[in-house]
Protein backbone atom coordinates (compact mmCIF):
# COMPACT_ATOMS: atom_id res chain seq x y z
CA UNK A 1 0.00 0.00 0.00
CA UNK A 2 1.05 3.59 -0.98
CA UNK A 3 0.19 5.51 2.04
CA UNK A 4 0.24 9.59 1.22
CA UNK A 5 0.35 11.72 4.34
CA UNK A 6 -0.50 15.50 3.97
CA UNK A 7 -0.23 17.94 6.36
CA UNK A 8 -1.49 21.24 5.68
CA UNK A 9 -2.13 24.62 7.70
CA UNK A 10 -5.92 25.53 8.31
CA UNK A 11 -6.83 28.16 5.49
CA UNK A 12 -4.17 27.58 3.67
CA UNK A 13 -5.69 25.40 0.86
CA UNK A 14 -8.97 25.89 -0.60
CA UNK A 15 -11.03 22.79 -1.20
CA UNK A 16 -10.64 23.29 -5.27
CA UNK A 17 -6.74 22.94 -4.83
CA UNK A 18 -7.20 19.84 -2.45
CA UNK A 19 -8.84 18.40 -5.07
CA UNK A 20 -6.63 19.37 -7.79
CA UNK A 21 -3.13 18.30 -4.98
CA UNK A 22 -5.00 15.04 -4.54
CA UNK A 23 -5.57 14.52 -8.30
CA UNK A 24 -2.02 15.26 -8.94
CA UNK A 25 -0.48 13.50 -5.94
CA UNK A 26 -2.34 10.21 -7.07
CA UNK A 27 -1.26 10.49 -10.52
CA UNK A 28 2.30 11.04 -9.61
CA UNK A 29 1.93 7.91 -7.72
CA UNK A 30 0.52 6.00 -9.95
CA UNK A 31 2.89 6.47 -12.34
CA UNK A 32 6.31 5.97 -10.51
CA UNK A 33 5.00 3.75 -7.81
CA UNK A 34 2.26 1.72 -9.42
CA UNK A 35 -0.96 2.49 -7.42
CA UNK A 36 -2.94 4.72 -6.06
CA UNK A 37 -2.34 6.43 -2.71
CA UNK A 38 -4.16 6.33 0.75
CA UNK A 39 -4.39 9.99 1.70
CA UNK A 40 -4.30 10.86 5.55
CA UNK A 41 -5.14 14.19 5.01
CA UNK A 42 -3.86 16.67 8.18
CA UNK A 43 -5.03 19.68 9.20
CA UNK A 44 -3.01 21.39 11.04
CA UNK A 45 -5.05 23.90 13.47
CA UNK A 46 -4.68 27.75 12.97
CA UNK A 47 -2.20 28.60 16.35
CA UNK A 48 -0.89 25.32 15.52
CA UNK A 49 1.38 24.98 13.37
CA UNK A 50 5.20 26.66 13.76
CA UNK A 51 8.00 26.64 11.69
CA UNK A 52 11.52 28.38 12.71
CA UNK A 53 9.27 28.91 16.17
CA UNK A 54 7.17 31.29 14.43
CA UNK A 55 3.60 30.74 12.49
CA UNK A 56 3.97 27.99 9.74
CA UNK A 57 2.74 28.37 6.47
CA UNK A 58 4.82 24.80 5.51
CA UNK A 59 3.41 21.97 4.37
CA UNK A 60 4.77 18.35 4.58
CA UNK A 61 3.87 15.55 2.08
CA UNK A 62 5.24 12.27 3.00
CA UNK A 63 4.50 9.40 0.55
CA UNK A 64 6.15 5.62 1.30
CA UNK A 65 7.35 4.43 -2.27
CA UNK A 66 6.52 0.61 -3.63
CA UNK A 67 10.25 0.09 -3.42
CA UNK A 68 14.00 0.93 -1.56
CA UNK A 69 15.37 3.98 -4.10
CA UNK A 70 18.89 5.05 -4.88
CA UNK A 71 18.96 8.69 -4.13
CA UNK A 72 19.82 9.07 -7.49
CA UNK A 73 16.47 8.54 -9.03
CA UNK A 74 14.54 9.48 -5.75
CA UNK A 75 15.78 13.19 -6.46
CA UNK A 76 13.82 14.07 -9.55
CA UNK A 77 11.09 12.41 -7.43
CA UNK A 78 11.13 14.82 -4.74
CA UNK A 79 11.23 17.71 -6.68
CA UNK A 80 8.04 16.17 -9.35
CA UNK A 81 6.45 16.02 -6.20
CA UNK A 82 7.49 19.49 -4.54
CA UNK A 83 6.34 21.05 -8.12
CA UNK A 84 3.42 19.29 -7.84
CA UNK A 85 2.47 21.17 -4.32
CA UNK A 86 4.20 24.53 -5.21
CA UNK A 87 1.80 25.01 -8.08
CA UNK A 88 -1.25 23.07 -7.22
CA UNK A 89 -1.30 25.22 -3.81
CA UNK A 90 0.71 28.25 -5.06
CA UNK A 91 3.30 27.71 -2.56
CA UNK A 92 7.07 28.76 -2.55
CA UNK A 93 9.63 26.40 -2.20
CA UNK A 94 10.67 27.10 0.80
CA UNK A 95 6.96 26.36 2.21
CA UNK A 96 6.85 23.00 1.04
CA UNK A 97 8.58 19.56 2.54
CA UNK A 98 8.37 16.25 0.78
CA UNK A 99 9.69 13.20 2.02
CA UNK A 100 9.75 9.88 -0.08
CA UNK A 101 10.14 6.85 2.26
CA UNK A 102 11.43 3.20 1.86
CA UNK A 103 9.15 0.44 2.32
CA UNK A 104 9.59 -1.20 5.85
CA UNK B 1 12.76 18.52 9.08
CA UNK B 2 12.62 17.57 12.00
CA UNK B 3 8.86 17.45 12.57
CA UNK B 4 8.22 17.81 16.40
CA UNK B 5 4.07 16.95 16.86
CA UNK B 6 3.00 17.46 19.86
CA UNK B 7 0.04 15.23 20.47
CA UNK B 8 -1.74 15.87 23.98
CA UNK B 9 -5.43 15.58 25.71
CA UNK B 10 -7.50 17.91 25.02
CA UNK B 11 -7.72 21.07 27.10
CA UNK B 12 -4.65 20.46 28.62
CA UNK B 13 -2.08 22.70 27.01
CA UNK B 14 -3.23 26.59 26.66
CA UNK B 15 -3.10 27.88 23.24
CA UNK B 16 -0.75 30.53 24.25
CA UNK B 17 1.71 28.40 25.91
CA UNK B 18 2.01 26.52 22.08
CA UNK B 19 4.35 29.22 20.63
CA UNK B 20 6.22 29.16 23.78
CA UNK B 21 6.49 25.16 23.82
CA UNK B 22 7.48 25.38 20.21
CA UNK B 23 10.03 27.84 20.67
CA UNK B 24 11.61 25.56 23.54
CA UNK B 25 11.53 22.67 21.26
CA UNK B 26 13.35 25.01 18.05
CA UNK B 27 15.60 26.23 20.97
CA UNK B 28 17.02 22.70 22.11
CA UNK B 29 16.72 21.30 18.73
CA UNK B 30 18.98 23.68 17.55
CA UNK B 31 21.83 23.97 20.31
CA UNK B 32 22.03 20.26 20.63
CA UNK B 33 22.19 18.81 16.98
CA UNK B 34 23.75 22.30 16.16
CA UNK B 35 21.00 22.53 13.22
CA UNK B 36 19.28 25.73 11.80
CA UNK B 37 15.98 26.97 13.28
CA UNK B 38 14.82 26.96 9.56
CA UNK B 39 14.09 23.28 9.54
CA UNK B 40 12.03 23.00 12.63
CA UNK B 41 8.78 22.25 12.40
CA UNK B 42 6.32 21.76 15.27
CA UNK B 43 2.44 20.85 15.22
CA UNK B 44 0.48 20.58 17.78
CA UNK B 45 -2.57 18.71 18.04
CA UNK B 46 -5.37 17.65 20.61
CA UNK B 47 -6.61 13.77 20.94
CA UNK B 48 -4.61 13.49 17.49
CA UNK B 49 -4.09 9.91 16.59
CA UNK B 50 -0.16 10.28 16.37
CA UNK B 51 1.36 9.50 18.48
CA UNK B 52 -1.31 7.56 20.04
CA UNK B 53 -1.44 9.07 24.09
CA UNK B 54 -2.51 5.45 25.75
CA UNK B 55 -2.29 6.81 29.50
CA UNK B 56 0.29 10.08 28.93
CA UNK B 57 -1.23 13.40 29.05
CA UNK B 58 0.88 14.61 26.16
CA UNK B 59 3.23 13.54 23.91
CA UNK B 60 6.52 14.96 21.49
CA UNK B 61 7.25 12.54 18.52
CA UNK B 62 10.17 14.24 16.99
CA UNK B 63 10.98 12.61 13.28
CA UNK B 64 14.77 13.97 12.72
CA UNK B 65 17.49 13.17 10.27
CA UNK B 66 19.40 10.12 10.74
CA UNK B 67 22.76 10.53 11.87
CA UNK B 68 22.45 12.08 15.76
CA UNK B 69 24.30 10.36 18.55
CA UNK B 70 22.51 8.11 21.01
CA UNK B 71 23.51 10.98 23.73
CA UNK B 72 22.14 13.67 21.24
CA UNK B 73 18.74 11.98 21.42
CA UNK B 74 18.94 11.15 25.25
CA UNK B 75 19.55 15.24 25.53
CA UNK B 76 16.42 15.97 22.96
CA UNK B 77 14.12 13.59 25.04
CA UNK B 78 15.04 14.72 28.46
CA UNK B 79 15.16 18.72 27.74
CA UNK B 80 12.04 18.83 25.51
CA UNK B 81 9.85 17.03 27.93
CA UNK B 82 11.46 19.28 30.82
CA UNK B 83 9.98 22.01 28.86
CA UNK B 84 6.74 20.57 28.19
CA UNK B 85 6.57 19.85 31.87
CA UNK B 86 7.46 23.68 32.64
CA UNK B 87 4.99 25.35 30.01
CA UNK B 88 2.10 23.02 30.46
CA UNK B 89 2.28 22.14 34.43
CA UNK B 90 2.02 17.78 33.10
CA UNK B 91 4.04 16.04 35.44
CA UNK B 92 7.12 14.45 34.10
CA UNK B 93 5.95 10.89 35.08
CA UNK B 94 2.23 11.74 32.26
CA UNK B 95 4.26 12.87 29.38
CA UNK B 96 6.78 11.20 26.73
CA UNK B 97 9.34 12.54 24.31
CA UNK B 98 10.11 10.30 21.56
CA UNK B 99 12.00 10.45 18.28
CA UNK B 100 12.77 8.47 14.89
CA UNK B 101 15.23 9.02 12.32
CA UNK B 102 14.50 9.48 8.75
CA UNK B 103 17.76 9.73 6.42
CA UNK B 104 18.42 13.14 4.81
CA UNK B 105 18.34 12.22 1.97
CA UNK B 106 14.81 10.76 1.88
CA UNK B 107 13.42 15.05 2.49
CA UNK B 108 13.43 17.80 0.18
CA UNK B 109 13.13 21.60 1.72
CA UNK B 110 13.03 24.65 -0.25
CA UNK B 111 13.54 22.36 -3.58
CA UNK B 112 16.69 20.79 -2.52
CA UNK B 113 17.36 17.53 -0.40
CA UNK B 114 18.30 18.03 3.11
CA UNK B 115 21.96 18.12 3.98
CA UNK B 116 23.52 15.62 6.22
CA UNK B 117 23.66 16.69 9.79
CA UNK B 118 26.78 18.56 9.93
CA UNK B 119 26.66 19.80 6.62
CA UNK B 120 23.86 22.66 7.12
CA UNK B 121 26.03 25.71 6.96
CA UNK B 122 27.20 25.12 3.48
CA UNK B 123 23.67 23.63 2.37
CA UNK B 124 22.18 26.90 3.78
CA UNK B 125 24.90 29.09 1.91
CA UNK B 126 23.69 27.79 -1.37
CA UNK B 127 20.34 27.36 -0.98
CA UNK B 128 19.95 31.21 0.04
CA UNK B 129 22.11 32.13 -3.20
CA UNK B 130 20.58 29.82 -5.49
CA UNK B 131 16.63 31.21 -4.09
CA UNK B 132 18.31 34.86 -4.42
CA UNK B 133 19.76 34.17 -8.12
CA UNK B 134 15.68 32.66 -8.61
CA UNK B 135 14.44 35.84 -7.11
CA UNK B 136 16.52 38.45 -9.22
CA UNK B 137 15.40 36.11 -12.27
CA UNK B 138 11.99 36.87 -11.79
CA UNK B 139 12.68 40.69 -11.53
Amino acid sequence: MISCVCMVQEGQITSDQQALLRRDTADFAQRHFGGEPQFNWVTVGKGNGFTEAKPSNSVIVSMNADRSLAPSSREPLLRELCEIWERGAQLSPNEVVTVIRDPK
Amino acid sequence: MPLYICNSKAGTIAEDAKARIADAVTRIHCEVTGAPATFVHVFFFEDGPQPPLGDKTAMIFGQIRAGRTEAQKAQIHEEMGAALSEHTGIGLDTLSVFTTDTPASWVMEGGDVLPEPGEEEAWLAAHEAKMAAQKEAVQ
